[in-house]
């Protein structure tokens, strides 16, 4: 036999299994999806190699996410109930013994349920509107092909983390996603800011993935497996690998405790979130898809995809309660320092953060639909505003400080961009009815008041808490319309000649922006984008209304995912069947019946989004809050509007002062405070990075005087002994001569004393 | 097949060093693909699937020394057949690599690189312990000429202190090897150094015995990994060192360390490695964090990369030390992966050190604009060496890392398995990998992207070289690139073909209570005596 | 008073000496030349007192055997005599050579051994 042979194997056990594949649990094709974006990647490259400076990449890029898309699509039309797990090849294996636990397995195959689909159509579909606005975005810039090839293979580590059917797989897709938000983030490599930026977003998403490894070390000791599909059976089950209930077992409460650290990472929440406002520095279709769609929320993908684990019933929920408390906070805090800034892509960057947040909490609040139904309409409109912002960053050249812009509406060639700000903003304030996002916030929020104390701690204050940040939210988001897209005409371009790098088109109307500087409107690709993609944002409320027994079409998709959770076999399914379709079991075993008749009057109300409440569910001013949450935010959304309205808009003659500025005086230091962004950067150099580069200062003096200090010092020892010894080699004759002579003399006087006196 | 193995390069050095100096690159590259030629046919002759015990593929021994029981006996087991393939595969690379850098006296510097080979070889294919340790210590000789007078600035002193240093600690391990042959060989005429004989020898030995053995083997091979605190010379010598010696020393020279711990110290003392597993850990995930923070405020490059090998070394060896297969199979792998990735990084920086004479990270800086080729080369290594999934150290990494958490945490879980260490061993390590991201992205951040910095009065000169990669450069980067991304996609053949070895050194590491101070059973040693002296005479 | 008793003495050693006599001037030789060889510097005087204690041995030596009724010492003597001889001719040439060197008889003058 010989290495040939065993490799034969491998391949005729990867056709066998492609066989059984094909027949059994999935389409196999399914993995065109993230083989495409690979594929385009190396072309990229090839192109790269090549030195091509045309916009094939481009055209490469985009019709193959395009085609991602389009077999996603299909896959997700044609697709069957209940999770469908592909296998594509097998990546990691070794086994030590045949009892459990002791394979360790990990494969290249998907696991398609409802999350899945939900986040790949998005992804995919997202990721080729984008990649048809980078195609102009970045023309012209020297790194264009290098650009697209880290933009498809975002894609493909993205598809990974999302369709991998292992915690193994999904970390490749993690970290892939983290070194394509590293790579495109110092994108403009020469740029000291940028490289800096990606330095920081990678290392401390690395904190994060250590929590995330440690949890899937933690999960595949306690259940001995890393795989979907035999985790989530166990759960169900509720015993672990080695036959203990789970309940029991102290890993049932921190597995999802660490996957808790990896989610905070790589979504950006309190106290991790300090990378995502620097990633700005990346181009700005890339802040679109990575930092503001899809990559960032990973975390909430996470949690959903393992929330069995998270929700299980007779532990602790330590995680779900700090998931709700961080989510919160991280909403205001973020929310609090995108009103200070003034520059818009960091406003947007911190409203990711806020909105982030938001989902953490609707995730505490043990509504994954309304936590995902948020992460796909803000995946719209957050995409919409942040390719608005890089449609003005490319005219303005560069120029994105809202005290030197204003009134674009009123310009030439920029109504499009302007409407889809709008709406943009419009959803993201959480504008009431008309849009997407008004709904999917509206979903946590009244979660929020559902949730009863008994489950999530404080959860109404918690509640409240969010409620003021929508009135926050929809300030500063309209703060921004109403400065630069309304008002006066009046602009001043950016320092940056071609911050994106126009080399070629730009030098001639740009270069000479002192006199008669013409901001250079966008071009057919980027308001087709953006056109497309408002429409989108309005047309995802049109998902709401769609399944309304799961409270919208992404609810269904969830219900049919790990994200809904199945009540265990052994306890409550005979009792209260239709919980199962709720998401969570807190139930006291001798209640059910009181549970059920719970949920079922709250499905009447039609808005209970999951069944939590067992016990009395919250209340809103004495009212269900699904009901009155509807005014409420709306009122706060609509307060924050008119307060942006009258600080930003009314009455303002220039750019650069609104009536805000008059304020100032009655707020003391706090502004300033927020705008440098309540100094985290800097606590986090006192407090981490310093003491460590002192250590490690130390650690390499210690390492020069000490350790190698001992070494050479016992290299050192037949040295001094021989330099101790040489004095005697005088050279003298005589001198050896009175050594001889007294060297007898001492060997006579020992051997007398030895005969004589011994 | 092995003989031919160890003895081609020792031929090609003969022949490179009495044929005219200017055919000695032709012949050093021809002689090395002849190596790498001759090691594809060995990975065809080695019946894989039976990757456990060891073949000899053709002559079993040469009697050397009869009358004292000295043989060089061959056999390969899958471990050492990677290690082998390895080794074979950067031959030709170091020779290739190496045209532009050496220019005087090439002959001298081809015929050593080339007799380095074949004390690589040596090690791996030997089975008996005299032909292993001279083999083990020859390789101190090439690597101590081609540092000396090839190397930088400090070459002389660090050439030195690389001999004394690693020469001093396997000293110490002889005389652990040796004290195990006189008690393999009480009670047989003449003496035996078969390591299968051997090991049953020391197996039997008391727990006493074996801790104190396991402390002189540990002396010797801890300084080869090298295992913090006996790890200052590698820095030393890997800055001072020409390239393709780097690149050979990270590649195959510092896994002679682990490979002897996983060949001696773990099948041969059950007892001692049971007890002290933690004290080994622990010293690696200091090593890990303690050099990783060393790395952070280097401004050196090159010593940046070679404190970064010792801080990879650590979870090599924490995984060898849980005890367990995962964290040995991962550690094997570990072995294979850190010599493609460093090594190739060791390559990068050698290429760079020939276009600006300085690996100074102050002086040199924003590459990226100059050298974009190169550029991503180096990025590729980088993350390869940071443990990026899909890349092959990632792989390994996680293993080792997987290893330590579930040594020893059999009550948690069914994952978890017999061992010393556990969670806690692995959380800790696992900030290694932060800190490795930290300081390995701010080198490419200084090196690779930025402003472009050259030295002062640089100019556009380059020497004879181009700015960026030459063709040969590519070809030499190019298979280690592939061999990187093959093992992170598709680690399968690897895992699968040392699943078995592995297996049979944790079985052998199950200690049964009671045996822990049973009487030596000299039975087994002298049935096995018998059949390694029967084998002499067939 | 005295004098008759001393002159006694010393007809009966001369008379009738003893090995303690013999031994006598053999130990006043040898410490001569030690002396003479550890505080001269003058490379002809050490080479000669080295002689002297060569001589010292021989006198030593021969009576030792008369007193023992054995030859070897003698033929020892005879031996040490021969080589005496052999090695001053040696010893003088390289003085010779090394005066020609320094000029100077001084043998701290070659002191270059030095550690």
């Amino acid at each position: 036999m010989s290495l040939v042979g065993a490799i034969g194997n491998d391949v005729l056990t990867l056709a066998a299994e492609a066989a059984s594949t094909a027949s059994g649990s999935g389409p196999g094709w399914m993995a065109a999806v993230p083989l495409l974006p690979l594929l385009a990647s190396a072309l990229c490259g090839l192109c790269l190699a090549g030195r091509i400076r045309s916009k094939l990449p481009a055209a490469i890029v985009v019709l193959s996410i395009a085609a991602a898309f389009a077999v996603t699509l299909f896959g997700f039309l044609g697709r069957a109930d209940g999770a469908q797990v592909i296998t594509i090849f097998e990546w990691i294996g070794l086994s030590w013994g045949s009892g459990p636990g002791e394979t360790l397995s990990a494969d290249f195959g998907f696991y398609m349920d409802g999350l899945s689909w939900l986040w790949m159509l998005f992804v995919t579909g997202l990721g080729s509107l984008i990649a048809l606005y980078a195609s102009e975005y970045m023309s012209g810039d020297k790194g264009y092909a290098r650009f697209f090839a880290a933009f498809a293979l975002f894609v493909f580590a993205m598809a990974c983390l999302v369709m991998g059917d292992n915690l193994v797989l999904l970390y490749l897709g993690w970290e892939g996603v983290g070194l394509c938000s590293y790579l495109l983030i110092g994108y403009f490599y020469k740029r000291p800011a940028a490289v800096a930026a990606a330095k920081k977003a990678f290392i401390v998403n690395r904190i994060g993935d250590l929590g995330l490894a440690i949890g899937v070390f933690l999960t595949f000791v306690t259940f001995g497996t890393v795989e979907y599909d035999e985790l989530f059976r166990m759960i169900d089950e509720g015993v672990a690998a080695n036959g203990q209930p789970l309940e029991e077992l102290w890993q049932t409460w921190t597995i999802p405790l660490l996957l808790m650290v990896g989610a905070f990472g790589k979504s950006a929440q309190l106290p991790l979130y300090v990378w995502l406002p620097d990633a700005m520095e990346g181009p700005t279709p890339v802040s679109a898809l990575i930092h503001a769609a899809t990559m960032v929320t990973a975390g909430v993908y996470l949690v959903a995809r393992m929330f069995p684990l998270f929700v299980y019933d007779g532990v602790p929920h330590y995680a779900l309660n700090t998931i709700a408390w961080v989510g919160t906070l991280t909403a205001l805090f973020s929310a609090t320092i995108g009103m200070a800034q003034f520059d818009i892509k960091r406003i947007m960057a911190y409203s990711t953060v806020s909105q982030l947040g938001y989902m953490f909490a609707g995730l505490g609040f043990l509504t994954t639909t309304g936590a995902a139904f948020h992460v796909f309409t803000h995946a719209f409109f957050k995409a919409t505003l942040f390719l608005c912002c890089g449609a003005v960053m490319h005219g303005f050249a560069g120029q994105l400080d809202l005290r030197r812009l204003s009134g674009l509406i009123h310009m030439k060639g920029w109504l499009i961009v302007s409407l889809a700000m709008l709406v943009g903003c419009l959803n993201l304030a959480g504008f009431p009815l008309i849009t997407a996002g008004y709904f999917s916030k509206d979903m946590i929020l009244s979660q929020a008041f559902t949730t009863p104390d008994s489950i999530v701690p404080y959860s109404s204050l918690m509640g409240w808490i969010l409620l003021i940040t929508a009135g926050l939210t929809a300030y500063y988001t309209f703060r921004v319309f109403f400065r630069v897209f309304v008002g006066p005409v009046e602009y001043e371009p950016g320092d940056e000649v071609h911050d994106h790098g126009h080399d070629d088109h730009d030098t001639h109307d740009e270069h000479g922006h002192d006199h008669g500087f013409h901001p250079h409107a966008p071009g057919w690709a980027i308001n087709t984008v953006l056109a497309v993609l408002a429409i989108a944002s309005f047309a995802a409320i049109g998902t709401y209304f769609v399944d309304k027994d799961h409270h919208g079409w992404v609810g269904g998709l969830l219900h049919d995912s790990s994200a809904a959770y199945h009540a265990p076999a052994h306890e409550h399914h005979a009792a209260a069947p239709e919980l199962k379709h709720g998401g969570v079991m807190l139930t006291a075993a001798d209640d059910h019946g009181h549970a059920a008749d719970e949920h079922a009057a709250s499905h009447e109300a039609g808005h209970d989004d999951h069944g939590g409440a067992h016990a009395e569910a919250g209340t809103l001013f004495g009212q269900d809050p699904h009901a009155v949450m509807y005014y409420v935010s709306a009122a706060f959304g609509i307060v924050g509007i008119f307060i942006a309205w009258l600080l930003h808009y009314a009455g303002r003659k220039t750019a650069a002062k609104s009536k805000a500025d008059l304020l100032l005086p009655f707020l003391g230091p706090i502004p300033t405070w927020a705008q440098n962004k309540w100094y985290v950067d800097e606590l986090y150099d006192i407090l981490f990075r310093g003491p460590l580069w002192l250590i490690s200062h130390l650690f390499h003096i210690i390492d020069r005087l000490l350790v190698d200090g001992i070494v050479d010092g016992v290299g050192g020892i037949p040295r001094a002994l021989a330099r101790s010894l040489r004095v005697g080699q005088s050279g003298i004759l005589q001198n050896y001569a009175v050594g001889m002579a007294g060297g007898l003399g001492v060997l006579l006087l020992i051997a007398w004393i030895l005969t004589v006196a011994g | 097949m092995l003989l031919v193995l160890v003895l081609w390069p020792i031929l090609c050095s003969l022949l490179i060093a009495v044929a005219p100096a200017r055919q000695a690159r032709q012949l050093a590259l021809g002689g090395s693909l002849v190596v790498l030629a001759l090691t594809i046919v060995a990975a065809f002759m080695f019946p894989w699937d039976d990757g456990a015990s060891y073949h000899s593929l053709g002559l079993d021994a040469v009697p050397f020394l009869p009358s004292l029981g000295v043989e060089m006996s061959f056999g390969v087991d899958s471990v050492a057949m990677w290690l082998i393939i390895l080794t074979g595969f950067l031959a030709p690379l170091t020779v290739w690599g190496s045209f532009t850098a050496i220019t005087e006296r090439v002959r001298t510097y081809y015929a050593w690189l080339m007799a380095l080979n074949a004390a690589m070889f040596g090690v791996f294919v030997a089975r008996d312990i005299i032909f292993f340790y001279v083999s083990f210590e020859f390789t101190l000789v090439p690597l101590f000429i081609l540092i000396s007078l090839y190397g930088s600035s400090n070459r002389k002193f660090a050439a030195i202190k690389f001999f004394l240093f690693t020469f001093l600690g396997s000293i110490i391990a002889l005389a652990g090897l040796v004290y195990v042959a006189w008690k393999a060989s009480a009670d047989i005429e003449g003496w035996t150094f078969q390591i299968a004989a051997l090991q049953e020898a020391a197996r039997a030995m008391t727990a006493r015995e074996q801790a104190i053995v396991m402390l002189a083997m540990m002396a010797g091979f801890a300084v080869k990994v090298p295992l913090f605190p006996v790890h200052t010379w590698l820095p030393l010598a890997h800055t001072e060192a020409p390239t393709a010696g780097s690149v050979i020393l990270a590649g195959v020279l510092l896994k002679l360390g682990t490979y002897a711990i996983f060949r001696f110290v773990l099948p041969f003392l059950p007892i001692a490695v049971n007890e002290y597993a933690p004290f080994v850990a622990v010293l690696s995930i200091i090593g890990i964090i303690y050099a990783g923070l060393i790395c952070w405020v280097q401004t050196d490059v090159k010593k940046l990369v070679a404190y970064s090998s010792v801080s990879h070394l650590g979870f090599c060896v924490l995984g060898m030390f849980a005890l367990n297969s995962v964290g040995a199979a991962g550690s094997v792998l570990y072995m294979i992966n850190h010599g493609l990735s460093t090594g190739a990084l060791f390559f990068c920086i050698g290429f760079m050190y020939e276009r600006y004479h300085t690996r100074s990270m102050e002086e040199v800086g924003g590459l990226a604009s100059r050298m974009p080729v190169w550029s991503f080369f180096m990025v590729f290594f980088t993350l390869a060496s940071v443990g990026l999934p899909g890349l092959n150290g990632f792989v390994s990494e996680f293993m080792c890392l997987l290893g330590a958490f579930q040594s020893g945490a059999s009550d948690i879980g069914a994952g978890g398995t017999v061992g010393q260490l556990g969670p806690w061993y692995a959380a800790i390590a696992g900030t290694g990998m932060i800190v490795a991201a930290m300081y390995l992205l701010i080198m490419v951040g200084k090196v690779v992207f930025g402003d472009l910095r050259e030295p002062a009065g640089h100019g556009d000169d380059h020497g004879s070289l181009p700015a960026d990669l030459t063709l040969r450069e590519i070809g030499v980067l190019t298979p280690l690139a592939l061999g990187c991304l093959i093992l992170g996609v598709y680690p399968k053949p690897v895992l699968d073909t040392i699943e078995a070895p592995v297996a049979q050194v944790m079985a052998q590491l199950e200690v049964e209570p009671e045996t822990m101070h049973a009487a030596t059973s000299h039975d087994t040693i002298v049935k096995f005596a018998m059949q390694a002296g029967g084998s002499d005479n067939d | 008073m005295m004098a008759p008793v001393l002159a006694q003495a010393s007809e009966e050693l001369l008379t009738n000496p003893t090995l303690f006599h013999y031994l006598f001037v053999s130990t006043i030789m040898f410490s001569i030349g030690v002396i003479g060889f550890l505080t001269r510097r003058n490379m002809i005087i050490m080479f000669l007192c080295t002689e002297m204690m060569f001589q010292a041995a021989g006198i030593a030596l021969v009576a030792f055997s008369r007193y023992h009724l054995n030859h070897s010492g003698e033929v020892f003597v005879i031996f040490v005599l021969t080589i005496a001889a052999a090695e001053a001719a040696l010893a003088l040439a390289l003085v010779v050579l090394l005066f020609r060197r320094r000029e100077s008889l001084d043998a701290a003058a070659w002191a270059e051994m030095k550690g």
